[in-house]
């Protein structure tokens, strides 16, 4: 068993690591189309006064004047050893501008991710536990609605509400305890709504379950039935879902931090793409996937050691199975 | 150490707002504000006063071709000039206490203020100010450093020092418009320290040291910029009224990209001055007791440069077309408030030497589509005239410094249509716009301000290293000499003249396609801030505001 | 955004599971009415509304609603509610591209994958896991980025980010179906693959990629407008939905220039949702 476990998990390592530097091509081809960059753009501005050969010698500086394919070779190299390059528009290392943007966003997201875990719990308990038909109906219906509101509208209706009129929090200081836990929460909002459904799906059918019966029967309060049959079960999934849910954040973060003034990666991610700095662009978009990927091995590491009962060579490549 | 402070501050807030709400509760009538502001009239020393500000995402080396509007703002708390400029136009001693015109407006002796010093102790003496002219003069090329954009630099020879107080500086030819240079926000004194810097290391707020009545405290690139107050200032400019430190203690510029939260933020009362809001809110705000300035600066009005090699503004009917195919009350209706005017020349109405061009630039539908039938322009079935298969059509992109530009160019594009030219738009941030600028698109808006009507010959054309706005090079004669007319001119009237000589032939040729007159900076301040003054640039002075208790 | 979450939920549903439904919920009929209306909008905007989404009367500027104006007007005197009708051909019609987008390309690879197995399912199982780990709406802004910012290019950049989740779904039903009882049987009758494929695979996977691509449809319409928010989709004068809300934003005297485009957004993507949902149920 252990060294089946061994070799399962090297191969999953191997592959991550695989997926990491296609994901880093893929990104490369695909915005290395992007029209112009912004050394050339302020190179030719007239104000500047250089010649076509000045202007050539710097874009040669920074690589820019050669093949695709070269450039990403040359990429990649740099990309394998840690290097992420130079920014073209501020001309700061990219590891160091991403350095600096990221714990806000890591604050950001880790605070989304356990309010939307809370969210979803708090939602599925009361399903399963408030009296009446009507409650646990209304709350049923909940996860569908948090995914129909665009994450900007939630934002923006948060801002009005408590930094304008309630003043629960200012958007002078976005980095605030108080206004992190508005941006979390619009955050949290729609990834919460797929982790309730899932939840309630299983304590749908576990309720069903007849050990659940005689857990009741054995005279288990609703809370501790609700924590100890419930839930746990659940938590397998989950695992596997917070991989997912972690992409989620990553690309939600650019809206919310927009709206909150929060400088971040989803700032950075914005500033990238108006001034066309590729080298950051590309930059995040593999931290990104670097991220997901080592997650979601994470998940599917941990998985098989949680519950015992799953075949190795399954785990991945359904990761979602509710 | 952060949490008591925001403790109290958001205690204050929460006061604040309370305390404005039943003030709006109580009468909602502008009265109240008035009432509140006469109650307190006296100065009182003290308070930290928050300034929200759209951005800050260039570096800080101060001379170069153009200092937006932003870092403006910043400069001048930091540093100081050698001469002020009031909202009219009128020059008075600052730092230079008196000066002389000699040899035909050749040379010029400037009397410097003696006792003042830069905040790093060096003492700002005619040497300082010898290196300092140099610079804005001529820029230093080997260390990357451009020269001041509007600095009248064609015919400058040199800067000498006569004695500690004493600077004598001389051009080869008539140059007026050098002493109303001299109170320009771009020719701020800075310390010989800092000139000497390479330009990376002068990008750096820190290294930047000046004279003015406030000093960086602490700052962090592109989000916040505290400033203290120096307590041994004591060389405001005269004009002020105010001798001494300044009132406020800090001045904290807070970026918050979002227009509409830096409205919100103040009028809930978390901030106390908004810079650039959209100007169809203020008069909902002036109703809530909040003043707005809208002071106008010196300078050219809002509207387009014409690139005159890009099609389709290279035929001249097109030009004309859309200069007259312009409705300008329209805009000022529509987008602006009563603040604003319609321009009647490219240059703003407070320049001394603007002319009324209004019927050179009047709305005239019939006659664009008559210059258009004309020019061979024919209207196809979308309502869009083509010539030679070509759509007359072009894309225009809203100027991100100046607020409201995407309502009026929207709105431009509108009254366009209506003669058959289609405009199309395309929105883009700060960082997006120099991509725009310096591909020169058909229509672009640069504003700029200026302190004296003679700098204009430097940058129509490329003569003498000119910034050949309109793409023309040398080619246009009468342009280049109108232009060097004015460069060189030694008489204010004569040169006058030959100013509205310039502006009625760039306004003919549609070299030039003024819409506005232009406030670029709008500022909206708390009913607690008092006696904030505004100088001929239109930028706020914090030096003589204070925060009534 | 948050469609490969469902995928596992959607087909973790039992086939076996499947049921008629007979009456359809007062909430689905709602929901459908809303959905034609809106679609009646994107087809036909000139019957909803007699007011000029482009050019407006700038004498009547910033009018809270009233009946003339039922969303009131924006910073140009143009009405709101056409603003939103006229904009709502690019809002949804770029949500339907976005689908079909990845529901093609998804479901070719998906089919490929699945059917052909061994290098094949290697290969393309690699290049799902890929396009799955680039965050979805991170995957879209680059792509936008790269083609240009039109409406246009932000419904490609959704197609191709939700490529994967179709992709995924289409292999794994595609999968199940092959190894039940009646396509082996159809095997043994003599029956050759592409006829297999089509005569019994597809009609089996239709009814889960249908219920995804309902699904998708709502998240699409989300992502466009997150990405016209950010000013990726065309620009001013047209009426975006999620243009409309960014650029009333700036007038906060003027709030139904936020709400009314936020209102029609939330309305039309709930209604899909519950189709969605119902249709999931229904199977």
């Amino acid at each position: 068993m252990r060294s089946h476990y061994l070799r399962y998990a090297l191969a999953r390592a191997a592959q991550a690591v695989i997926v990491i530097l296609l994901a880093y091509v893929l990104t490369f081809l695909v915005i290395s189309v992007l029209p112009g960059d912004p050394i050339s753009n302020s190179l030719h501005d007239p104000q500047n006064g250089l010649s076509d050969a000045e202007i050539s010698q710097v874009v040669a500086f920074y690589g820019l004047d050669k093949p695709v394919i070269v450039q990403l070779g040359l990429a990649l190299g740099r990309f394998v050893v840690g290097d992420l390059g130079i920014s073209l528009q501020s001309s700061l290392p990219v590891a160091q501008m991403i350095g600096d943007a990221l714990p806000s966003t890591l604050a950001l997201a880790v605070s989304a991710l356990a309010l939307s875990l809370l969210l979803a719990v708090g939602i599925a308990y009361g399903v399963q536990n408030l009296p009446g038909k009507w409650a646990p109906g209304l709350l049923r219906s909940i996860p569908s609605f948090f995914l129909s509101v665009p994450n900007f509208v939630i934002g923006l209706v948060l801002i009005e509400l408590f930094a304008f009129r309630l003043h629960v929090f200012t958007t002078i200081d976005p980095n605030s305890p108080a206004a992190t836990f508005f941006a979390a929460l619009t955050l949290a909002i729609p990834v919460s709504a797929p982790l309730a459904e899932v939840l309630i799906a299983n304590l749908d059918q576990g309720a069903r379950q007849e050990y659940v019966l005689v857990a009741r029967s054995r005279g288990l309060t609703q809370a501790k039935l609700f924590a100890k049959h419930l839930v746990k079960p659940s938590m397998l999934p989950a695992v596997a879902m917070i991989a997912l849910i972690v992409g989620e954040l990553l690309g939600g973060a650019v809206i919310t931090e927009t709206i909150f003034g929060r400088d971040g990666i989803g700032t950075v991610v914005q500033k990238a793409v108006t001034s066309q700095d590729l080298p950051l662009l590309q930059a995040v978009v593999s931290l990104a996937a670097v991220v997901f990927v080592a997650v979601n091995l994470a998940a599917d590491l941990v998985s098989p050691l949680l519950d015992p009962r799953l075949e190795l060579g399954t785990i991945r490549r359904e990761p979602v199975t509710a | 150490m952060i949490s008591p402070t925001r403790f109290r501050r958001s205690l204050l807030a929460i006061t604040t707002a309370a305390a404005s709400l039943a003030l709006l509760a109580a009468c909602t009538s502008p009265a109240s504000s008035v009432s509140s502001a006469t109650a307190s009239a006296t100065p009182v020393d003290g308070g930290n006063l928050t300034f929200l500000i759209q951005g800050y995402d260039v570096g800080w080396v101060s001379s170069k071709t153009a200092i937006s509007s932003y870092e403006g703002n910043l400069w001048g708390e930091l540093t100081d000039k050698l001469v002020y400029v009031d909202s009219k136009g009128a020059l008075s001693p600052w730092i230079a206490t008196s000066w002389e015109e000699l040899n035909g407006a050749k040379d010029f002796v400037l009397h410097l203020k003696e006792g003042v010093t830069f905040s790093d102790g060096t003492p700002l003496d005619a040497a300082a100010v010898v290196a300092n002219i140099n610079l804005w003069a001529k820029g230093d090329a080997t260390r990357g450093i451009t020269k001041v954009g509007l600095f009248p630099s064609a015919h400058f020879d040199r800067a000498e020092v006569t004695d500690a107080s004493t600077v004598h500086v001389y051009f080869n030819a008539p140059t007026l418009g050098f002493i109303p240079t001299l109170a320009y926000h771009g020719t701020i004194l800075l310390s010989p320290k800092t000139l000497a810097l390479p330009a990376e290391e002068q990008a750096d707020l820190s290294k930047e040291i000046g004279s003015g009545p406030f000093v960086v405290k602490s700052w962090k690139q592109g989000d916040s910029y505290v400033l203290e107050k120096r307590k041994d200032y004591n060389w405001g400019p005269a004009a002020l009224g105010h001798t001494g430190p300044a009132y406020l203690d800090t001045i904290t510029y807070k970026v918050i990209k979002d227009a509409s939260v830096r409205t919100s933020t103040v009028v809930s009362g978390q901030a106390d001055v908004a810079y650039n809001i959209q100007p169809q809110e203020i008069s909902s705000l002036k109703d809530q007791g909040f003043t707005v300035g809208t002071p106008q600066y010196l300078g050219f009005t809002d509207g387009f440069q014409v690139n005159t090699t890009a099609f389709p503004t290279n035929e001249l009917a097109v030009r004309q077309a859309i200069q007259h195919g312009i409705d300008r009350t329209e805009i000022v209706n529509t987008v602006y408030t009563g603040d604003w005017k319609a321009a009647t020349s490219f240059l703003q109405g407070n320049v001394p030497e603007t002319g009324d061009y209004s019927t050179t630039i009047a709305y005239d539908q019939g006659k664009s589509t008559k210059l258009l039938e004309d020019a061979g322009w024919t209207l196809g079935a979308d309502g869009y005239r083509v010539k030679d298969g070509k759509t007359l059509e072009f894309t225009l992109t809203p100027n991100p410094y100046v607020p409201s530009t995407q309502a009026e160019d929207e709105l431009i594009a509108q009254q366009l249509k209506r003669v058959g030219i289609k405009v199309d738009l395309k929105v883009v941030d700060v960082s997006g716009y120099t991509a725009v600028i310096a591909a020169k698109p058909p229509l672009f808006q640069q504003s700029r301000s200026f302190v004296d009507v003679g700098t204009v010959a430097g940058v129509l054309t490329s003569q003498n290293k000119g910034e050949d706005w309109y793409s023309l090079g040398t080619s246009d004669t009468k342009l280049n000499k109108l232009a060097d007319g004015i460069a060189t001119s030694s008489d204010r009237d004569a040169r006058a003249k030959l100013a509205g000589e310039l502006q009625q032939y760039v306004l003919e040729q549609g070299y030039a396609i003024p819409t506005v007159q232009l406030i670029q900076r709008l500022y909206l301040i708390a009913p607690g801030v008092q006696g904030v003054s505004y100088n001929g640039l239109a930028y706020a002075n914090f030096y003589t505001a204070w925060i009534a208790k | 955004m948050t469609t490969d979450l469902f995928t596992g939920r959607l087909r973790s549903i039992p086939a076996a599971g499947r049921r008629v439904a007979i009456a359809v919920p007062p909430t689905v009929l709602a929901a459908v009415f809303v959905v034609l209306v809106v679609l009646l909008w994107s087809v036909v905007p000139g019957i909803f509304t007699s007011h000029d989404p482009v050019t407006g009367n700038t004498g009547e500027k910033l009018i809270a609603p009233s009946p003339a104006h039922w969303f009131g007007t924006d910073y140009l005197g143009r009405d709101v509610y056409a603003r939103i009708v006229y904009g709502t051909a690019s809002s949804v019609t770029s949500a339907l591209v976005a689908v079909l987008i990845g529901l093609i390309v998804g479901s070719v690879i998906g089919l490929a994958s699945g059917f052909l197995g061994g290098g094949v399912d290697t290969i393309l199982g690699r290049v799902v896991d890929v396009l799955l780990a680039i965050p979805g709406f991170l995957l879209a802004v680059v792509v936008v980025s790269s083609l240009g910012f039109t409406t246009l290019n932000a419904a490609i950049a959704t197609g191709v980010s939700a490529v994967a989740v179709f992709a995924r779904l289409m292999r794994a039903e595609v999968i199940r179906t092959r190894g039940s009882v009646f396509v082996e049987a159809s095997y043994l009758q003599g029956g050759n693959r592409p006829q297999a494929l089509l005569r019994h695979i597809l009609p089996n996977v239709y009814p889960s990629i249908v219920a995804l691509a309902v699904l998708q449809f709502g998240m699409s319409i989300l992502v466009i407008a997150a990405l016209a928010f950010l000013g990726y989709g065309d620009p001013p004068p047209a009426s975006d939905w999620g243009l409309l809300v960014s650029s009333g934003k700036n007038y906060p005297t003027a709030p139904w220039l936020v709400y009314a485009p936020a209102l029609v957004i939330v309305a039309t993507v709930l209604s899909v949702n519950r189709i969605s949902t119902w249709l999931r149920q229904a199977r």
